[in-house]
């Protein structure tokens, strides 16, 4: 894999840190008056999802993460692994547990996910902002209620629990926010 | 705030800069801002400009600093002076570098650097800057942030401090690498501080300042962790600044470096020597940016 000199870190760039696949957040050039300049940088581990700072001196250069980002269509779960598919190619992908993290509650049949490859190996997947899940249990609703006034826990069909109106009931289709699990409205 | 409050703002700054400057007895110079030579400075670049085309070409600078210019004065017997003007210098990158910014630079005679810090924070004072005013010696910040002794730390010590904080050991020279951990451990430290003066840096980052022992006397200004001003007991002599621009385009060549040559014309004016002054560049923009933080 190529190395990237400071001058050519970008957000989005991936980059090999401790052993780990890490993509650059942000890049902060340093120019002391005196001296020569440094690149403070923001990466975020594609592997433990922990956010790291790290000081480059100007024009060192660092290893780049054979990194692939594909959009790939979610199929089904076959009880042990997450298969999806390339909707141009085909081609399909089984992708174990280990690399679902939160993405799991999220998956719906048919819905278009982007999943990380480092060096060919799935490392993360990202559901779409908003899905559409299925309320499967909650306490009775309460009619008139809007929403503003509070809520109340539900269960979707994935597994994840989601904060709801009142006036939500088992059995409805809502749309959830993927990056902060909250409720975004019924269509 | 619409266009013209902003301006008349910003006329107000200057205008009790002047003020603070007028009641002191310091005089504004205005100097040359293109020049025969470039900026001498390993990391600053000069901005080149060909001119006379028609009659005989010739290279021209514009100067990244008044700060020779202004020693022309200071060794003609100008006595104490400032000068607030436009600056320029080339490939500088970073959100907070730009091509060309507003320096304020001055210079007083018989001042130390600590005179000097004192006299920075009083004008910090009259712009309406009131939070407390902290000075730590180079070697207290780095003892105090990074618990490393940078004074008594030699070349290969700090090599194996910057490998143990995940940072680049590769460097040719100790002051650049002292530059390094300073950046890394010690400025995110200074983000939280209002105002505060780091001063008597290692004498191997001496500059144009003179040197006492292992350091050399120069300070600079940090505010809520930003450079703003960079200030030194100015050398007197002609043939120390000779020795520094040596110094100095060497190491240009090393790097590889646009090759510069040495202003004689500043030399040449140097054979009385400097009157004993110390002189700061602050860098304006910077410097409204955090009095309005």
């Amino acid at each position: 894999m190529a190395n990237y000199s400071t001058s050519q870190f970008k957000n989005g760039l991936k980059l090999m840190l401790g052993g780990n696949p890490c993509s650059i957040i942000s890049n902060e050039i340093r120019k002391p008056g005196k001296g020569q300049a440094s690149n403070r940088v923001k990466l975020k581990d594609l592997i433990t999802g922990k956010t790291l700072e790290k000081t480059f001196k100007s024009g060192e250069s660092v290893e780049g993460a054979d990194v692939m980002e594909l959009d790939l269509q979610y199929l089904y779960n076959d009880g042990s692994q997450w298969n999806f598919m390339d909707p141009d190619s085909f081609e399909q992908y089984a992708i174990d547990d280990s690399a679902m993290d939160d993405a799991k509650g999220y998956l719906v049949e048919q819905d278009m996910c982007v999943v990380t490859l480092w060096n060919d190996n799935p490392i993360s997947v990202t559901p779409p902002n908003h899905v559409m899940l299925e309320v499967v249990d909650t306490d009775p609703g309460l009619k008139g209620d809007t929403a503003g006034t509070g809520g109340k826990p539900a269960m979707m069909n994935t597994g994840v629990v989601v904060q709801v109106p009142l006036f939500i009931s088992i059995g409805e289709k809502v749309k959830v926010d993927t990056r902060t699990n909250e409720y975004a409205g019924r269509t | 705030m619409n266009m013209r409050d902003a301006l008349k703002k910003y006329g107000c700054f200057l205008a009790n800069i002047r003020q603070f400057f007028s009641e002191r007895a310091v005089v504004e110079v205005c100097t040359p801002q293109l020049l025969d030579y470039p900026v001498t400075d390993v990391y600053i670049d000069s901005i080149a400009l060909q001119v006379n085309k028609d009659i005989g070409l010739k290279s021209k600078y514009l100067h990244t600093s008044p700060e020779l210019e202004m020693k022309k004065r200071l060794a003609q017997g100008s006595g104490d002076i400032y000068q607030i003007c436009q600056v320029f210098r080339d490939n500088e990158q970073g959100i907070q570098n730009f091509n060309e910014f507003t320096m304020l630079e001055y210079y007083r005679l018989g001042f130390d650097i600590h005179q000097l810090m004192d006299d920075m924070t009083d004008l910090l004072k009259s712009l309406g800057f009131t939070r407390p005013a902290m000075q730590l010696s180079y070697a207290q910040a780095f003892s105090e942030f990074a618990n490393i002794d940078i004074l008594k730390t030699d070349f290969d010590g700090l090599k194996k401090i910057a490998t143990a904080h995940d940072l680049c050991p590769d460097f040719e020279w100790i002051e650049d690498l002292q530059i390094l951990l300073f950046t890394a451990l010690c400025e995110p430290k200074l983000e939280k501080i209002p105002l505060c003066f780091i001063y008597d840096y290692p004498a191997s980052q001496s500059a144009l300042a003179k040197v006492q022992g292992q350091v050399a006397s120069r300070f600079e200004m940090y505010m809520y962790g930003d450079e703003v001003a960079n200030g030194y007991d100015e050398l007197q002599d002609a043939q120390d600044y000779q020795k520094c621009f040596e110094y100095e385009i060497n190491k240009r060549l090393v790097l590889g470096k646009t090759p510069v040559a040495i202003d004689k014309d500043f030399l040449s004016n140097l054979q009385n020597s400097l009157p004993q002054c110390s002189g700061v560049a602050i860098g304006l923009e910077r410097l409204l940016s955090n009095l309005l933080k």
